[in-house]
Parts: C-alpha cells; structure tokens; sequence
C-alpha cells in the first residue's frame, strides 16, 4: 500500500437499473482505485451481479454514469469496453483449445501472429498451464477450467477484470486454495479488480476493499476488518460472520462510555465511546461470539456480563461454538479455542458466566 | 434374466429394421439382376432348378447399360444437383427461422414451433397440388400481379425447375429447421457474453462461436433434407416440366411405364450407393462428436 492518493479507475455515479417495476440497483454511487480488488458482496437477488454486468456493459443503466478511467462508457457495447470479465461459469469456448481460448481477444485487436503468440504463452505460464496449450476445455478440471479463464480475461491487458462468482464452480478444498492464488496472479499483473460473491470468506480473503450490498443497495463500504469489527448495521452484522445483538435502550451518553439498559441483562451494558443516539432511543448492541469470554466463577467487572446454561455445543475441531440460553430465555453464542487435547470443557446444562469489555461491542443505530 | 428381457426390448427395433429393410433391399437387389420377361412376376428367377441341374444365372447387364446410357447419368447428377441447390436454399432460409425460433422468450418460442409444424399436419400431396394452384399460369400469384397491372402477360412458373426447387425448399423446410434450432437453443448465452467481453461484435460473434457450435444441427438438417429430395418424385412430377430430369421419376417409368423391374431395381440399388457416401460422412462426424 502507498501513501499516494489512490487514483479512481471505475467510478459508478447514482446508477440505477430497473427492470420493468423492479429495481435491481438503486442509486448505486462506487469508486474504485487503480489496483485494488474490489468485491460486492451480498446474498443472491441484491443486484450484485446486475451491478457487475452494467460494469461490464452487459445491461445499460437506467440512470446514472459508469466512468472507466475518467471516461464515460455509460453506453459503450461491450465489445469495445477496456473490460474484461471471468464468468461464474468460466463461458470457455468448447471448440476451441485453451490456446485459442486465450488468443480470442487478442486476434480481434488484429496483433500481429507474433505478438499473440508470445502473449498467449505469457498468459499460460502465468497460470501454469503451459503443457495444456493444445487440450480441448472438456479435457480439463474445473480448477484447470478456471485457470484458463483467467487467462483469458488477463490476456488483454484489460484496465478493470471482473470476477463473477470466480470460486463458485470449485469444492471446498481447491477454493481456499485458488483464492489466494488468484489474488497472487491478480497482484503481479497489478490490474484493477471487480468481483462478485455471496461468500463473505471469499470477499474477506481476496479483497482489499468490500462492499455490502442488501436490496439493490450499498449498505457499508471499508476494509474487511472494518466490515467485520465495526458494522454500520443490523444487516451487514448479521450478514457477516455470526453476531450476538441485544436490545438495548440508551441510558447515558458519554465521551469515554455510554451506559445502556437491556431486558436481557441484569446488569447494564457499557460500550466504548459516544454514541450516536438520543437518551431512551433504542438501539442494537452486537458482540461478536469470539469476544464473549466463558467461566465458571462470577466475572469481577459490573458491566457486559450475563449468567446462562450452555444449551448446545458446536464442535468445530479448531473451535466450540458455546449456545448458552440466558435467564429471560435469550440464546448467546461464544466460541471457545480448544488450545488442549484432553481439557475439562464446559458441557450440556453447565452453568456459565458470559463476560465481554466495552471495547468488543459495537452500537447498532439501524 | 433382465439380460434375456433387455435382449428382447433390443430385438423388437432390430427385427423391424430387418424385416422391413434389410429383405426388402435384398429382394429389390436380387430383382437388379434378373431379366425382364413378359410374366407375372414380370422377371426372371436367378436360380433355376431343372433336370438334375442347378442354374444360377446373374444378369450383369442391367448395370451395364446404366452405365452405357446416359439418361441415367444425367438423371443422377440433375437430381444431386438440384437436391443440393435446393438444400442450400433450405438452409439460408432455415438458419435464420431457427435462430429466431431459439432466441424467442419460451412462451413464442412453443408458438413459433408450432407454426413450423403444423403445415405438415395436412398431406403431403396435398400441399405440392396446392402449389400448382398458385404458380399456375392463371393462378393466384399470376391473377393477382396481373389483376393490379404490374404485368401484362402470365410469368411462367409451373412446370419449371424454379417451381421445384420452390417445392423441395418449401416441403423439406421443418427438417431444416428443427435440428438447427434444436442445437441452437442449447448455446450458452454466456459464451456470446464472453465472446462479446473479448472485443467481437455481434456479426463476428455469430461467425465465431454460433455458426461453428451449431456445425452439427447444419450437418444433420441438410441431410435430413438432400437425402429425401435427391429421391423426390412427387415434386418433380407436379411442379417441373419435362425438361426437369430427376432419378425419382426415372425410377417411377422404368417400374409403371416400361415395366422393367431389373432396370428401375438397379436405379433404385445405385441411388442407395451414392447415397451412402454422404450417410457415411454423417456419421463419422457424429461419431467424432461423440468420441471428443
């Protein structure tokens, strides 16, 4: 990361996409920097990938502009975008090779055979698929497949790539492992990136910068630490990782801590900071589940505890995910590491004390 | 078990084919090489058992004087010939209904089909006499460009190689259509969406990615329609005129005119030779298709 000031490469300004009563984006405004990978990240019918396809000049908006570096290309066919895309279902040409798959967008710039040549292999070596050239797209493995795809969308040195659910296609395994890998080739091409997912571990590993989109609309735009330690919302807390909301009214604003009161506690909840509310407005208070610290004695502090029985256990091998139900019937989840092999753990109908700082919990105005 | 059931729902296929194909085909072969005698049956057996003496008496000639008479040669390229012109023009006029067909939302696309069908609903014969009604001299293209004045005197149309061709394209049509369309209307989207995002504009598009991945659907309607049509003896019959020499209505005087069962069998064996080069090729590409 430099400290120059990030220059716009795709700028989309209050773009809106109707299609007949129904809108799909709404009043969408993004700028996206030279460089960055960018992900869209929501759940199936947000208009993720109606936002990607008027990117990529497969549906024209309604209203609003698409600017690719400065230049306004609202209405530009797709053919003649400086775009190229990877699709979900990679969309590689069956009758030709991987060879001809790759030199496809180059032959229609009219290179010389020489220059295509070279850049063909350049591309293959890049995604270690060389000794393919000459395969058919069904001789090859799905994680072969989506090699050549990105290949091929690399090839013409597009100014943005965007990615359509680029893992969709791949198991679990290979997933983890192409994700890093691609975000590797995406990175020593230094190309600006677009992609679309619905899964929230693929937008936090892959890109540098994330936005949560619910409805046809951006509800949080940060880094992916900041999407995950500060949301802006219910929805985007919820949406993200799992998440313990309480109901809580305010009591008290102050500049160090604010007081709130929650049905739920016996004690009251503090939270770092101001707030952003009137006094007795009310409010979500979201504690994520790794925060939450379990014990079997009374916490010494006043505040941010609770008392329960452990009601289920998810054992994750790594991890336990603790549901303990509280006294007014409210279930909490925490998750515990589990650092030894042959520990004393907590089990079913255990009485348990829940006990978090006022720096782990986030306040939720919406 | 099962194997013995399974064996018996694969007969049931292969006894139809050999009971009507294959013995006719041996009975029409056998016939090419007998002689015509004025009888009932109007041919000469090839085996003869008299005195003691088997006789076995194969009749080469028939197939000689195909080959010395160039009325046959003649008959079998003008029919190549106008089978393939005629598949040509089926196929320009096909693709694009296909096309059009597959590209329609469901719902017109069923409507579409349909539309494509349903003329075949009424016979054949019917629909070719139809033909002759409107390309006739006083007929309704005729009466009607005279009845408005644009000419003056009838076109001459009927009895033409024009009114077969119009015949052949017209009857044949749906077998050009349908497999095209049927290929067509599997093409991923997102393979023009792809070609589209690599720089090709629609024109190119077609040109490098429908036209090659619909190879197969072209392959298949033209052979669905110049198989039938290098045969064809009803069109020919009704709409050409004299000059139209076609193997069909060759086959059909050697057999009701001149009564001469051994020559119109070895037109009729010939015919299914010539045809096999393009079957063949058929199914070798299928056959690779496959294999791929």
């Amino acid at each position: 990361m430099s400290d120059a000031a990030p220059i716009p490469m795709l700028e989309i300004r209050h773009v809106t996409k109707r299609f007949g009563q129904l809108s799909a984006v709404k009043d969408v405004n993004l700028s996206i920097n030279k460089g960055e990978i960018f992900a869209l990240l929501g759940g199936s019918g947000c208009g993720k990938t109606t936002l990607l396809r008027i990117m990529a000049g497969f549906e024209t908006p309604t209203e609003g502009t698409v600017l690719i570096d400065g230049e306004d290309v609202s209405n530009m066919p797709p053919y003649k975008r400086p775009v190229n895309m990877m699709f979900q279902s990679y969309a590689l040409f069956p009758h030709m090779t991987v060879e001809q798959n790759v030199a496809f967008g180059l032959k229609q710039d009219k290179l010389p055979k020489a220059e295509i040549e070279a850049q063909v292999h350049k591309m293959l070596q890049l995604v270690q698929m060389n000794e393919f050239a000459k395969r058919k797209p069904n001789q090859l493995s799905g994680g072969q497949r989506q090699r050549v795809a990105l290949a091929r969308s690399l090839a013409k040195k597009p100014k943005v790539l965007l990615l359509d659910e680029p893992m969709g296609a791949l198991d679990k395994k290979l997933r983890s492992q192409m994700q890093l890998e691609v975000v590797d080739i995406i990175e020593s091409i230094g190309v600006t990136c677009v992609m679309v997912t619905h899964d929230q571990e693929e937008a936090m590993v892959m890109a540098d910068r994330v936005s949560i989109m619910h409805d046809g609309e951006i509800m949080q735009i940060g880094s992916p630490s900041d999407i995950y330690e500060s949301p802006n919302s219910r929805h985007t807390a919820e949406f993200i990782g799992s998440v313990n909301i309480f109901d809580a009214a305010v009591q008290h604003v102050g500049l160090e801590v604010s007081q709130m009161s929650c049905e739920d506690l016996a004690c009251t909840l503090s939270v770092e900071g101001s707030v952003n509310a009137i006094e007795g407005a009310h409010i979500g208070v979201a504690v994520r589940p790794e925060k939450i610290i379990m014990s079997r004695t009374q916490p010494e502090q006043a505040n941010n505890w609770a008392k329960g029985r452990v009601q289920d256990i998810a054992y994750l091998g790594g991890h336990s995910v603790y549901h303990v139900e509280l006294d007014s019937g409210k279930v909490v989840m925490a998750t515990a590491t589990n650092v030894d092999r042959h520990e004393q753990r907590l089990t079913w109908k255990d009485e348990v004390y829940l006990y978090w700082s006022a720096a782990s919990a986030v306040v939720l105005c919406q | 078990m099962s194997k013995l059931g399974a064996r018996c729902v694969i007969a049931v296929p292969y006894i139809w084919l050999v009971m009507f194909f294959l013995v006719p085909f041996i009975i029409v072969f056998k016939i090419s090489f007998s002689e015509m005698q004025y009888a009932i049956p109007p041919y000469t057996d090839l085996v003869t058992w008299a005195d003691e003496v088997l006789t076995i008496k194969l009749n080469l000639g028939t197939y000689a004087y195909l080959i010395n008479d160039d009325l046959y040669f003649r008959a079998y390229m003008s029919s190549a010939r106008i089978a393939f012109i005629a598949t040509v023009c089926a196929l320009l006029i096909g693709y694009p209904i296909a096309y059009a067909i597959a590209r329609a939302d469901t719902a017109t696309r069923n409507a579409l089909l349909m539309l494509v069908m349903l003329p075949s609903w009424t016979s054949f014969l019917i629909r070719i006499y139809a033909w002759v009604g409107i390309l006739k001299n006083n007929g309704l293209i005729n009466n009607g460009l005279m009845g408005i004045g644009i000419i003056d005197e009838p076109i001459a149309m009927l009895n033409t190689e024009f009114a077969v061709y119009l015949g052949i394209v017209y009857a044949y049509l749906p077998f050009m259509v349908l497999p095209i369309y049927t290929n067509l209307v599997k093409l991923d989207n997102s393979l023009l969406e792809a070609s589209a995002d690599l720089g090709c504009s629609p024109w190119k598009t077609f040109l490098t990615i429908t036209l090659p991945l619909s190879k197969a659907g072209i392959i298949a309607g033209c052979m669905l329609v110049f198989i039938p049509s290098v045969g064809e003896f009803v069109i020919p019959e009704m709409l050409g005129g004299a000059e139209t020499l076609m193997i069909g209505k060759v086959l059909w005087q050697e057999f009701f005119n001149n009564r001469d069962w051994p020559v119109a069998s070895a037109v009729a064996i010939v015919m299914l030779l010539l045809l096999l080069v393009p079957i063949t090729f058929f199914h070798r590409y299928q056959a690779r298709e496959l294999g791929s």
